[in-house]
């Protein structure tokens, strides 16, 4: 997986890095997972059929009923009171309920599969038979901080890890080269909720995700000395030597420690990374037949497009889990529509559709679906009635998620929301069941892995968790 | 022995009775010839498993370690040399009370703590908003700490400090503690107060405070029982719940407090003095009738110049609003009604000929208006943004009359009604505190018309502050009086004054009396130092929006499988029955008040009675030293968190905090133990039989952690700024967010700039937006309780401790502040950094290596070095 080095050159590249010296690389010891098991492909519980994935997380909600969750009771119903047939209340978060509405979108019938998609999609509608859809994914909360802390931890509360992270703790690295678990956020700032999202919680913060950022210099932080810092641009591979050798003589009085030998090994592992992030991020090596089906010819689609095309390019080069963000945090651009479906929808959905749709074409036309994992959520679904004239408020009741890739049955789906996409109305799941999924494609039992933190056994799944077998191939 | 026993016996390989809530014991120090009780225990359970504990360590490690480990900090080079040179057999112990007297001691023990407590200055959650008074309580676990406050009172002050000691009022920043956690401020306070989200939102906020309440003081997980009873430790799902309402009647906010307890007993005295002056209490009579008061009022009135203006209350021909307001006439005022909008717009139309020259604007109170008016804003205030003035003669156009400077009766801190004729929609006139009663303003025109012609005058009123402030009742008058202020007088008072003194009757005497009293005392209290402020957990905190203080104790509910969808009955006050020495019940019932539920849990957690209090915290301050606790899970001590290596050793220091109150009493009997002085060398057939050093056979070679690596480099630079106390440093570039959350840019900060050089622990700490470097070597961000900090190595680690700007940029500062020869200054920078010389080979390294590396670079070698990260 990794390219082959050149020794000459990447000592040049990096005039103010670590620099490698040969011996070092050769003692370098190539880490594997921490528990992975040959002939698992490594899985840790059981056989694996994924060993990375890509995340597209839709910050804001995404209206189910305005994308892929067709409502032909909204269309009979639309101006009128809501009264659902049940006995809960129906209530907006943020806002007085108002009347029905339909989508302002028309909805087609896409591939063999059949699967109906609104006009904001045109892209990702032509792939529909490449996916498996989750139609009645709920949430615990309709507030963004907690739901968007849940559909990535587990818990509606902070401080606890990651899917990321867990995947990183549970598995370890693919490669050496760069970090297991990369965030790519929006341009535009971070999600809600800022770095709790991607925290490593009480696991080790090696498994914290690394924010990389493609157009900041450096990408990486501390991933080189600052400029501001004129003292340290020159004989840093001198240095480093110096300190390789200290730090080893340290440690031969001190035996019995493996902290001193894995000390050694990070400022190798740190000189890798110094090498091969700068490459990684590195978009004008990709032709301009592929940079342009990203979209990154076009302003809507090009921040969007870059970070998919870098999601790809990392977990090629042996990254295990990348997540790319659609939106910040905050009240507008993002997928928080509360105001005006009918502008602000498109708006957002045009950024993702067309990049979206060429990752997953990618990604299969080189076969890297073959052991990846591409999944599209969002950390709830949005009302059928309105708030204000044209907006929607939050939704925990249903929302749509899609996977595709290994182990998924191409064309499936799983769950149903009822007539109105309020509520879950068969298969109800929550982030239990998509990371219960997840984690059993990657060759573990979300039962099992676990850490003692605050008096429990903590897992990702906390006491929930149903794999969807329906979708899996 | 039943099976569990059984198991728990295999597991745990010591006793399964063992419980951390059954009563203490007070075993006898086995008899050994030594004379730390301390080693006593530790080598009757060495001799049982066959270890053999080390050697003594050097002098230098010793100190280095015993620096560390008391302050945060390195031995300096001076302090070093001193100690080396110091031939006494009790040097050591010399040491031990000099760094357990430095102030440096309290600054290192809160960073401890706040881990513990996951304090942090911002909100976390998505809205991660700043906190800015937060910092006081880190202040007052420093001075606490340093004045070796006993931990029972050290406990009753965080819970309920201002219930239990009231005169006290300088320590209320103790109830930092309960506010310590995140607050989700979109579920508590922005969504819709009857959501189900905002009701939710509720009970996970006390499961915080709960959460760190019993996790701090008890070693109980208490949160594992919110949706069922505790699966391993008797803990019910009902005491849970009891234990939720004894923080049901407070929450998480700002609060004002008198820094000097003798200023706020004198601000006491004398508020009460005024609310007595102001209801004609009979106490005041008797200063009414002095003699003293007969001479002061002389004197006052003669210092008063009068000009009695006439005003004319104005009749409307038209009263609108602009967003729905209802506005109605109420005699000759104006009544505002209806719905209450977000902000308004009043314009009131009237009709005169006079050559007026000012406008007064009245404004109300009214029983019926929130807190008596004058505003409809919840708290009776309402924000005047701004008043204008245009008259119209018929057949000619509307002219706009301009303003001179208006003058007020009251003006809110920070809203003085010169706000309202800036011209600037941002600032507003305001009355805040004083609701409740009327207040006025004169706006006198600029340049007044000519009498005789008649004009439409409109009056517009801009209320665009939002949140509804706005006027809830008022009245229009003008007048015609040259150079018109607003009277300081009330009318009564200007009525007695009127009348000659021989004449007045005793009734008017006492009104210009009352007056004159009421001005002294206020007078008198405007010149006492403000009031503080903290973010704590409290009963009557700053409203925030919809986030509220509550008159008594909200009703908690016992919610089946902890959904909020399902409530059962209602709690009450209490806490757990663990041990019968200690009954749960508070004899509370759902009418008590948060005092008394507050304070019946500080003195539960407080009771001599209380075995976990004391073995927590003996278990703490052990793993503090060792890094490892007689059982490793600080915040549990269930059975969860397994069987305490040395229980008689536990029981034995639990014992001795309980009867001594004293923490650095423990530190000092656990540092100057043989088995704390020991080497961290290994040995292989120790090693063979307890890997793990559970038994302490060696010392336990420590990895400095984040705040250490700061310290130590910025103390050896020459830079560490010493100063204690005060708002936290922000070590970014802090800039406004898209939302709520600001953005903090670390990476724009300058390590020179001296707002970077004091010790970490007042670094300002943000929760979702954490300190690399800080990240990097496992600090904590505030988001859970972290008793116990992880220990990683990363090659992320790596490339901080590496390139990080506050490395290089003390690196070069270290360099720089050094005119020693080379070889002088090697020595030099590893006494500072790593508290001794480098050995022979190390030095042989450096003359090899090092030769032509410039020496920032030889600096920033020696803070990456094992030798500078390790405590041996």
């Amino acid at each position: 997986m990794n390219p082959p080095v050149n020794r000459r050159n990447w000592l040049q590249q990096t005039g103010c890095g670590f620099g490698l010296l040969a011996g070092d690389w050769m003692a370098l010891r190539e880490a594997q997972g921490s528990d992975a098991k040959s002939g698992l492909n490594g899985g840790i519980h059981h056989r694996a059929k994924v060993k990375r994935v890509i995340q597209l997380f839709m910050n804001g909600g995404v209206s189910q009923m305005d994308t892929f969750d067709y409502k032909p009771e909204l269309e009979k119903r639309h101006g009128q009171p809501f009264k659902p047939d049940s006995d809960e209340k129906v209530e907006g978060v943020t806002s007085v309920p108002g009347n029905l509405m339909k989508s302002p979108f028309p909805f087609k019938q896409h591939g063999q599969c059949g699967r109906w998609v609104s006009s904001v999609f045109p892209n990702l509608a032509k792939r529909v038979d490449d996916m498996a859809f989750l139609m009645s994914v709920a949430s615990k909360t309709n507030v963004h901080g907690p739901a968007s802390y849940m559909m990535n931890t587990g818990f509606a509360l902070p401080g606890f890890p990651a899917l990321g992270a867990w995947l990183s703790f549970g598995l370890g690295r693919l490669g050496d080269n760069l970090p297991t678990f990369v965030v790519l956020p929006d341009a535009r700032g971070l999600p809600y909720n800022q770095k709790g999202n991607f925290s490593a919680g009480f696991l080790p913060s090696q498994h914290q995700g690394t924010i990389l950022q493609a157009g900041a210099s450096p990408p990486i932080h501390d991933l080189f000395p600052s400029e501001k810092e004129a003292a340290f641009q020159k004989g840093s591979v001198e240095a480093l030597a110096l300190l390789q050798k200290i730090n080893r003589e340290h440690a031969a009085h001190r035996s019995g420690d493996s902290r001193l030998e894995a000390r050694l090994d990070n400022y190798l592992l740190a000189a890798r990374m110094q090498q091969h992030a700068p490459e990684a991020l590195d978009l004008t090596r990709e032709p301009a037949a592929i940079q342009k089906a990203y979209g990154l010819d076009n302003p809507v689609t090009a921040d969007f497009g870059k970070r998919c095309l870098l999601a790809r390019r990392l977990v090629e080069r042996g990254v295990r889990f990348v997540q790319v963000w659609s939106g910040a945090g905050g009240a507008s651009n993002n997928w928080d529509n509360h105001t005006d479906i009918i502008k602000e929808l498109p708006a957002i959905a045009s950024q993702v559709d067309q990049p979206a749709a060429a990752l997953l074409a990618d990604l299969k036309q080189r076969g890297l679906l073959d052991d990846t994992l591409l999944m599209w959520n969002t950390e709830f679904g949005r009302h059928p009635f309105t708030q204000g004239a044209t907006g929607r408020d939050h939704n925990m009741g249903t929302s749509v998620a899609w996977l595709a890739g290994a182990g998924i049955k191409h064309g499936s789906s799983f769950g149903e929301s009822d007539p109105w996409a309020w509520r879950a109305a068969e298969g109800k799941l929550f982030s239990y069941d998509i990371h219960a999924t997840l984690l059993y494609l990657m060759g573990i039992d979300h039962e099992k892995l676990t850490v003692r933190n605050g008096g429990a056994d903590r897992r990702l799944t906390d006491v929930h968790g149903k794999v969807v077998q329906q979708i899996l191939a | 022995m039943n099976w569990i026993s059984l198991c728990l016996t295999l597991l745990c390989g010591s006793d399964p009775d063992w419980r951390a809530y059954s009563p203490l014991v007070r075993h006898e120090a086995p008899s050994a010839a030594v004379g730390n009780p301390i080693d006593a225990f530790i080598q009757k359970s060495l001799i049982r498993k066959k270890l053999k504990p080390s050697p003594k360590a050097s002098k230098e490690v010793l100190l280095r370690r015993l620096t560390f480990d008391l302050t945060g900090l390195p031995p300096t080079p001076e302090e070093l040399k001193e100690f080396l040179a110091d031939p006494a057999h009790a040097a050591f112990e010399k040491q031990v009370d000099r760094l357990l007297n430095s102030p440096r001691h309290g600054e290192r023990m809160a960073r401890l703590w706040m881990d513990a407590v996951h304090f942090a200055e911002t909100h976390g959650h998505d809205q991660d908003r700043i906190r800015p008074n937060a910092w006081r309580y880190r202040d007052y676990l420093i001075q606490s700490f340093n004045s070796d406050l006993p931990y029972s009172r050290f406990i009753e002050e965080q819970i309920a400090v201002d219930v239990l000691y009231p005169a006290e009022s300088n320590k209320l920043p103790a109830l930092g503690f309960l506010a310590a956690g995140p607050w989700d401020e979109s579920s508590l306070r922005d969504i819709r107060e009857d959501s189900i989200d905002r009701d939710m939102g509720r009970y996970l906020d006390r499961d915080d405070m709960l959460t760190t309440v019993m996790g701090t003081f008890q070693g109980l997980t208490i949160q594992c029982a919110r949706c069922h009873d505790h699966k391993f430790d008797p803990v019910t799902q009902e005491e849970y719940y009891n234990l939720q309402a004894v923080f049901s009647g407070m929450g998480r906010g700002e609060k004002e407090y008198n820094a000097d307890p003798a200023v706020g007993r004198r601000r006491q005295a004398l508020q009460t003095y005024l609310t007595m002056i102001e209801k004609g209490d009979p106490g005041v009579a008797a200063d009414l009738q002095s003699p003293a008061l007969t001479r002061e009022l002389l004197a006052w009135e003669q210092s008063q110049v009068f000009v009695p203006v006439i005003w004319k209350a104005v009749t409307p021909t038209a009263l609108v609003s602009e967003a729905g307001s209802i506005l109605v006439k109420k005699g000759d005022a104006i009544l505002a009604s209806g719905p209450r909008p977000e902000k308004d717009t009043y314009t009131i139309t009237f009709e005169t000929p006079a050559a007026i020259t000012a406008v007064r604007l009245q404004l109300l109170a009214d029983p019926a208006l929130p807190k008596g008016g004058p505003g409809r804003q919840d708290n009776g205030n309402l924000h005047l943004t701004e008043f204008s003035l245009g008259g119209k003669v018929a057949g000619s156009a509307a002219e706009n009359f301009s303003l001179k400077p208006p003058s007020s009766d009251y003006d809110q801190p920070g809203w003085t009604v010169l706000h309202a004729v800036d011209g600037n929609p941002a600032t507003a006139w305001g009355i805040y505190p004083q609701v409740g009663k009327d207040h006025e303003a004169v706006f006198p025109i600029k340049n007044p018309p000519t009498a005789g012609t008649k004009r439409e005058w409109t009056i517009k009123l801009a209320q665009l502050h939002g949140s509804g402030h706005l006027i809830g009742q008022f009245r229009i008058s003008v007048t015609e009086a040259i150079n018109p202020v607003v009277s300081p007088l009330p009318p009564e008072v200007q009525t007695a004054l009127a009348a000659p003194r021989e004449k007045r009757s005793r009734q008017e005497w006492d009104k210009i009396g009352r007056h004159y009293l009421k001005l002294k005392t206020q007078k008198e209290l405007d010149t006492l130092p403000p009031m503080e402020k903290v973010y704590a957990g409290v009963a009557d905190f700053s409203p925030d929006g919809s986030h509220r203080p509550v008159d008594k104790p909200r009703q908690v509910f016992f919610l089946k499988r902890g959904d909020i969808r399902k409530p059962g009955k209602a709690a009450e006050p209490a806490s757990l029955g663990l041990t019968k020495d200690i009954p749960a019940s508070f004899h509370l019932n759902n009418n008590s008040t948060d005092a008394g539920r507050r304070s019946a849990l500080a003195r539960w957690l407080a009771a001599k009675d209380n075995p976990l209090t004391w073995r927590v915290m003996a278990n703490r301050l052990w793993h503090f030293h060792f890094n490892k606790g007689f059982i490793a899970t600080c915040n549990d001590l269930g059975l969860m968190g397994g069987q305490p290596s040395h229980p008689e050793l536990l029981d034995w220091l639990a014992v001795r905090i309980r009867d001594s109150g004293s923490l650095k009493d423990l530190h000092r009997l656990i540092v100057t133990s043989a088995a704390y002085q020991q080497t961290s060398d290994h040995h292989p057939g120790n090693a063979a039989i307890d890997p793990d050093n559970r038994f302490l056979w060696r010392a336990n070679r420590q990895r400095l952690d984040a705040e250490q690596v700061r310290d130590a480099i910025l103390l050896a630079s020459g830079r560490l700024d010493s100063r204690m106390g005060g708002a936290s440093d922000m070590q970014f570039i802090l800039r406004p967010g898209k939302h709520v959350t600001p953005m903090a840019d670390y990476e724009k900060f300058l390590w020179d700039r001296p707002a970077g050089h004091r010790r970490s622990v007042y670094r300002f700490q943000f929760r979702t937006l954490p300190d690399p470097l800080v990240e990097c070597l496992d600090g904590v961000d505030g988001s859970q309780p972290t008793p116990v900090r992880n220990q990683s190595f990363t090659p992320l680690q790596a490339l901080a401790l590496w390139n990080d700007d506050f490395i290089l940029a003390h690196a070069r500062a270290i360099a720089d502040a050094s005119s020693l020869p080379a070889n002088e200054f090697l020595n030099d920078a590893c006494v500072r950094l790593w508290g001794r010389k480098p050995t022979s080979q190390e030095a042989a390294l450096f003359t090899s290596l090092a030769g032509s590396l410039p020496r920032p670079q030889l600096v920033r070698v020696l803070c990456n070095c094992n030798q500078f990260l390790f405590i041996d």
